[in-house]
């Protein structure tokens, strides 16, 4: 069954149409994929799906209930945890301090029992830094929760993310880009990462990506976006053979020789 | 403060005071030394106001070089109390100005570490926070002044018999009407944009002054510039009374003014407590998913709102958080001071309070309280010391050796006392330009503040956007300049 | 150069011989007559709109007060509220365009303008004091004394400027966006109390009184003519001349002839206390109403029997008045402060849009890194922005002094409030929107003026806070302002 359901997804700024009339299907304990030229509005789709934008029209049903007008918090609340396209760690905190931030939405955040210090709180923090601390263990940070999140390294902030991300217990996770500036063997660890979060955390899981070796790889279904709008939709193996993909990427006079460049 | 160096450093002092041992005997010769050098201060010396201008701070510094000092936490408790509870009322005792710096600098303090809430753990900047201040200053003032206000000519005021009662209620009172204020204002403008936020509430702490200073027509609410006089304060317990009298005879020198001194260490105490209560708090929301949630929203708003941070209603908490310790302190400031005026309440107040939170440290709540300790000195004590002793020298037609230079030569109207917002301004300027973490920073805020961009290249900026548009639960200058130019 | 070839307007043959009179043609057409045909329009538009909304508002809302239809006084007062209106809002237009040049090319707040603009009216105060010390004012012809002045003000404010953003705001250049805020509130009370210093000193007060009435043809009153009728004011008229500060009213001032009592609507008066002058007066802008203009249906003076449009009871300025007869006077200086701004921000519009350096700014406000790599200076173009922003503020804090008659060193927070309200009302960072944003801010300043007198429980005491009150309503539901862009933000 389906987790998501997006339908007739719009959305303008100014004249351009970043997201038209988008729909898309994400099944329950899949992963999936979006792809698309630059500029194709995948994140434009991500914000819209998060509440960070407000859709000038469609639905998007998630586990059953509408999330039109839900602020971005309330999205989270709701199941659906993201990453960013360019890093958005909280810098200057410790990683497992951003990882707590992450777990906002699951706690009871109470002014009084925080004045107080009452039983129920300090149980409370002792259960967050083992969380964190799990997680941090999970996506292969354990050890390093007491670094400065800016000091890490590139990729290692990338992780952080997804475990920020993961902390909300979401259902569904959009991860925007997560292997960008990789190494083929660290995309290969990435794509691991990804398949653990689906089978041991039971998370579905939505990427965007340009590398085709991840997105082959990895997605049971892939959708495409070009200039806003969804051309193509289905299997890897679909996709690949699907000229409107080919075109968009490579060019009308490109689609039926260079075949061999989707697959690298 | 030298007594937070790492062991290592060659620094002789610095070694004594990485030594436990030492650190504890250091740490009480200084104390010693600087309270007996007060004590024995004679006020006949030519020299008097220089000396009291610089012991005075070197003393009251005294317990913050206890808190960082590295010594025994028993000792150091031991030593914090008797500091606060015995020497410092005993110091006082013979010097109620001294008293009165201790109590202004307590109030000043928990004024400071309500902004820092705002300013330094949320990263919103505030001016306008005096006006929560005036709130609860004027909430307990109306209810007790015997101005002719229509709380008077009705008799809804409190009988002088249940002061004290009516004073700790009030206390109460007006932590949730500031609060309340601060949800009030808060609540519109919390989605804008840091500096268009900083003007916002510049306004309306404008429009708060204004207002008090025009609510006494047609009802008479405020009495207007007048002000309200003869404010009601708490009685003095008779055991504060006769512990005062039996101390000053304990050491020979009777007062004739017990009843005042008792009622400056009453005020004291009911500083230190306030003060006590507002640092625990500030300190366990600190250390919190609240807290958590502040730093995060500080340090970038989209991704915290997106983590599931609800940005408003955190905000909102920091805002009305802040405002309630203002409140509070507003109801003992009113009591303490009996009168009170909207000229108490202006911009340069707000700013004055800002300047303790950027001196000390921003976000760090000890930081915070030197910062109020050295400028509410500043204020109060240092410059109006040095025109003393200026005027002093001026009438003896003392010269400067070496130079040559003739006091009297020193224009009249370039009195240092007169001069606090050019002092105060140009302290902003200079730790914004050369330390903004401040003098004792908080480790994140250091990072955070003293980030500049080597290369000299300039910094990518995005056109504003528009709040009410596209991304409506955020206030967005955060988003495109994560890491450059996040909010403060 | 490159960036010859991208301005559009010097791609012009010159081979073409009709081209050269197109050219200037065009010249004239972009660089005066449309900067004053948008400042006609802009001035039109408010003041209609404005006198709309008041007469509808007179027909809706009841005043508080007996005798007064609120639509005859709007009726009366409008000419003297729309000039006041556009006097005000080119000041506040000047200052705005400060804020919202160094908004332009910084993104940030120069919260500090207020009081470039307060050096300014500090430096016309001296200049104005010693011209008049040294009894130079004889030799010198209007137009000369207030272009020396205004040019005095702008440089040395513009320097100013141009030194607080070398010491005080590079250096910050890259930090978070409430550093330099902070630095510049700083900057503010030094300057605020710096100036106080200087004029304690050298002067022993900080009070600066311009000389004006000493100049003698800026004193000259401006008749707006009206059948009126002025009854006395601060100043007690004896032989010797006018003395100041008795509180009895004991003149009766009409056409210019001396009556020892009046009957006002039944009601004999010989003489007017302070109570009975509820208001003591009111001053729209530049135009001042000795008194309350109250609405008199019956009014018996001596023998003759009148029925004027205002009744002037009371007032600081009534002085004037006394001279004056039935004549509501506008300051000339008001006519200055028009004639410089409109001069002025043509000039500034020539130089933002037509001129090279202007280019070079607009390149750095569109993207700094950019506009650096394409050869542009960008220091170089900060300092320029700062110094013109500086300078504007500065002539408009001379003009306002020479308006204004006192100054102080706390005079530029309240205008500067204003101002940037008015930057942000047209939108921050938008030349253009400064202006409109200015008079529109002025003008509405001055309707509200004129009618809020008639209500005395809100009154004047309350029109600071109105300004602040619009700033707050525009950030909150339209912080682009009037003009400004909507500018999506990639996330």
């Amino acid at each position: 069954m389906s987790l998501l359901e997006v339908r007739d997804l719009t959305k303008s700024f100014g004249g351009i149409r970043a997201v038209r009339e988008v729909n898309i299907d994400i099944i329950e304990h899949s992963i999936s994929s979006i792809i698309g030229p630059n500029g194709a509005g995948k994140t434009t789709l991500f914000n819209l799906l998060t509440g960070i934008y407000k859709p000038d029209n469609g639905t998007v049903v998630f586990g059953g209930r509408s999330l039109i007008g839900f602020r971005p918090d309330q999205v989270n609340a709701a199941g659906m945890a993201r990453t960013f396209q360019s890093i958005r760690l909280f810098p200057n905190m410790s990683v497992l301090e951003n990882v707590m931030v992450g777990m906002h939405s699951r706690l009871k955040v109470g002014l009084w029992t925080t004045i107080l210090r009452t039983p129920g709180f300090k149980k409370q923090e002792d259960e967050v830094t083992v969380r964190a601390n799990e997680l941090l263990r999970f996506v292969g940070l354990s050890g390093k929760g007491d670094e400065i999140a800016r000091n890490l390294p590139y990729g290692l902030q990338r992780r952080v993310e997804i475990a920020r991300a993961l902390a909300s217990d979401p259902k569904l996770i959009l991860l925007d880009e997560p292997t960008a500036g990789m190494n083929p063997n660290e995309s290969e660890l990435a794509m691991r990462l990804f398949r653990r979060i689906r089978d041991e955390m039971g998370t579905t899981v939505v990427l965007i990506e340009h590398d085709m070796r991840v997105v082959m790889g990895i997605s049971e279904q892939i959708s495409v976006l070009d200039f806003g709008q969804k051309i193509a939709e289905g299997t890897p193996e679909a996709i690949r053979a699907n000229p409107h993909v080919i075109e968009a990427y490579l060019g009308r006079r490109a689609a039926g020789t260079h075949h061999e460049r989707l697959d690298a | 403060m030298a007594v937070k160096a790492q062991p290592q450093n060659s620094n002789p002092i610095r070694a004594a005071f990485a030594n436990p041992v030492t650190a504890a005997a250091l740490t009480i010769l200084y104390m010693v030394v600087t309270g007996v050098m007060l004590f024995t201060l004679d006020q006949r010396n030519l020299w008097y106001p220089a000396l009291n201008m610089c012991i005075f701070p070197l003393f009251i510094l005294s317990p913050l070089l206890i808190l960082g000092a590295r010594i025994n936490g028993n000792l150091k408790a031991t030593l914090l109390l008797v500091l606060m509870l015995i020497v410092i009322p005993i110091v006082g005792l013979f010097n109620t100005s001294y008293l009165e710096l201790a109590i202004q600098i307590a109030i000043f303090a928990g004024l400071a570490l309500g902004l820092n809430v705002v300013v330094g753990f949320a990263g919103l900047l505030d001016l306008g926070y005096v006006a929560f201040f005036a709130v609860g200053a004027y909430l307990w003032a109306m209810f007790t002044s015997p101005a002719e206000t229509i709380f008077t000519t009705n008799g809804w005021v409190i009988d002088p018999n249940m002061m004290s009662a009516g004073f700790v209620i009030f206390i109460l009172l007006g932590v949730g009407a500031a609060a309340m204020f601060g949800i009030l204002l808060g609540l519109p403008v919390l989605r804008l944009r840091g500096d268009y936020l900083a003007i916002v509430t510049l306004g309306f702490g404008e429009m708060i002054r204004v207002l008090v200073r025009n609510l006494d027509a047609p009802i008479n609410f405020t009495n207007g510039s007048q002000g309200l006089h003869n404010i009601g304060r708490p009685g003095t317990p008779d055991v504060l009374y006769n512990l005062t009298n039996g101390m000053a005879e304990f050491f020979g020198r009777p007062l004739n003014n017990t009843d005042f001194v008792a009622r400056q260490i009453m005020f004291y105490f009911i500083s230190l407590v306030v003060l006590g209560v507002i640092i625990v708090l500030a300190r366990r929301l600190e250390n919190s998913a609240i807290g958590r949630a502040w730093t995060a929203i500080r340090e970038d708003e989209v991704a915290a709102i997106a983590m599931g941070v609800p940005l408003v209603r955190m905000k909102l908490l920091a805002f009305a958080t802040g405002a309630s310790f203002a409140g509070a302190i507003g109801v003992l400031y009113a009591s303490k001071q009996t009168f009170i005026d909207p000229s108490s309440f202006v911009l340069l107040q707000s700013i004055q309070i800002l300047a303790m939170v950027i001196v000390g440290g921003i976000g760090g709540i000890r930081g915070v309280i030197l910062g109020a300790m050295i400028v509410t000195l500043l204020d109060l004590h240092i410059l109006s010391n040095f025109s003393q002793q200026l005027n002093a020298l001026r009438n003896l037609d003392y010269v400067v050796p070496i130079i040559n230079f003739h006091i009297r030569d020193w224009p009249v109207q370039l009195e240092p006392a007169k001069y606090q917002p050019l002092v105060f301004g140009l302290i902003l300027v200079l730790m914004m330009i050369f330390r903004p973490a401040g003098l004792m920073p908080e480790s994140r805020r250091r990072l955070e503040l003293e980030e500049r961009k080597d290369d000299g290249s300039l910094p990518k900026i995005s056109m504003p956007p528009d709040s009410t548009g596209e991304m409506p639960y955020v206030s967005s200058s955060t988003s495109s300049e994560a890491s450059s130019d996040q909010e403060l | 150069m490159s960036s010859e070839l991208a301005s559009p307007q010097t791609i012009v043959a010159p081979s073409r011989p009709e081209s050269g009179f197109r050219r200037v043609g065009n010249w004239i057409y972009r660089f005066i007559l449309f900067p004053i045909g948008q400042m006609l329009v802009f001035i039109i538009g408010a003041a209609l709109l404005l006198t709309v909304l008041s007469y509808l508002l007179a027909v809706f809302v009841p005043v508080p007060r007996e005798n007064i239809v609120l639509a005859d006084q709007i009726g009366i007062q409008l000419p003297g509220m729309i000039l006041a209106g556009i006097g005000t809002g080119f000041l506040y237009a000047m200052i705005a365009l400060g804020y919202t040049l160094v908004y332009g090319v910084l993104k940030f707040i120069n919260f500090a303008h207020s009081e470039i603009f307060m050096v300014g009216s500090v430096i016309g105060f001296e200049f104005t004091r010693r011209i008049t010390d040294n009894d130079l004012l004889r030799y010198w012809s209007p137009v000369f004394f207030i272009l020396v002045m205004v040019l005095l003000a702008m440089l040395f404010s513009g320097t100013l400027a141009v030194v607080i953003e070398r010491v005080a705001y590079r250096p910050l250049r890259g930090a978070p966006r409430l550093v330099p805020l902070i630095t510049a509130i700083g900057i503010s009370y030094v300057l605020i109390d710096s100036t106080r210093a200087i004029m304690t000193i050298t002067r022993n007060d900080f009070n600066l009184t311009y000389p004006t009435n000493e100049v003698g043809y800026l004193s000259t009153p401006i008749p707006l003519t009206f059948n009126g009728l002025v009854a006395g004011g601060f100043v007690n008229y004896t032989e010797e001349g006018l003395e100041d500060s008795d509180p009895i009213y004991d003149l009766m001032n009409i056409g210019g002839t001396r009556y020892d009592s009046i009957e006002v609507d039944g009601v004999t008066y010989d003489q007017f206390v302070v109570e009975d002058a509820v208001y003591e007066y009111v001053m729209v802008g530049g135009v001042s109403f000795g008194g309350d203009p109250l609405r008199v249906r019956n009014v018996r003076v001596g023998e003759e029997s009148l029925r004027p449009d205002v009744v002037m009871i009371g007032g600081q300025d009534a002085e004037t008045f006394i001279d004056g007869s039935n004549v509501v006077n506008v300051r000339m200086t008001v006519i200055v402060v028009v004639i410089s701004s409109v001069i002025m921000l043509i000039l500034l519009n020539y130089f933002v849009n037509g001129t090279k350096l202007g280019r070079g700014i607009r390149a750095v406000s569109q993207d700094q890194a950019t506009a650096g790599l394409m050869g542009i200076n960008v220091n170089f173009m900060i300092s320029l922005t700062f110094f013109i922003g500086g300078a504007f503020g500065g002539a408009a804090g001379s003009l306002f002094g020479l308006n204004a008659g006192t100054v102080t060193p706390y005079v530029g927070f309240i205008p500067g409030v204003k101002a940037f309200t008015a930057a942000v009302l047209g939108g921050i960072g938008n030349v253009t929107g400064a202006l409109l944003g200015g008079l529109a801010l002025g003008l509405i300043e001055a309707f509200l003026n004129g009618v809020l007198v008639y209500f005395p429980a809100l009154g004047q005491r309350y029109t600071d806070i109105f300004a602040f009150s619009v700033l707050i309503l525009i950030l909150i539901f339209r912080p682009s302002g009037l003009l400004g862009e909507r500018v999506d933000e990639k996330v």
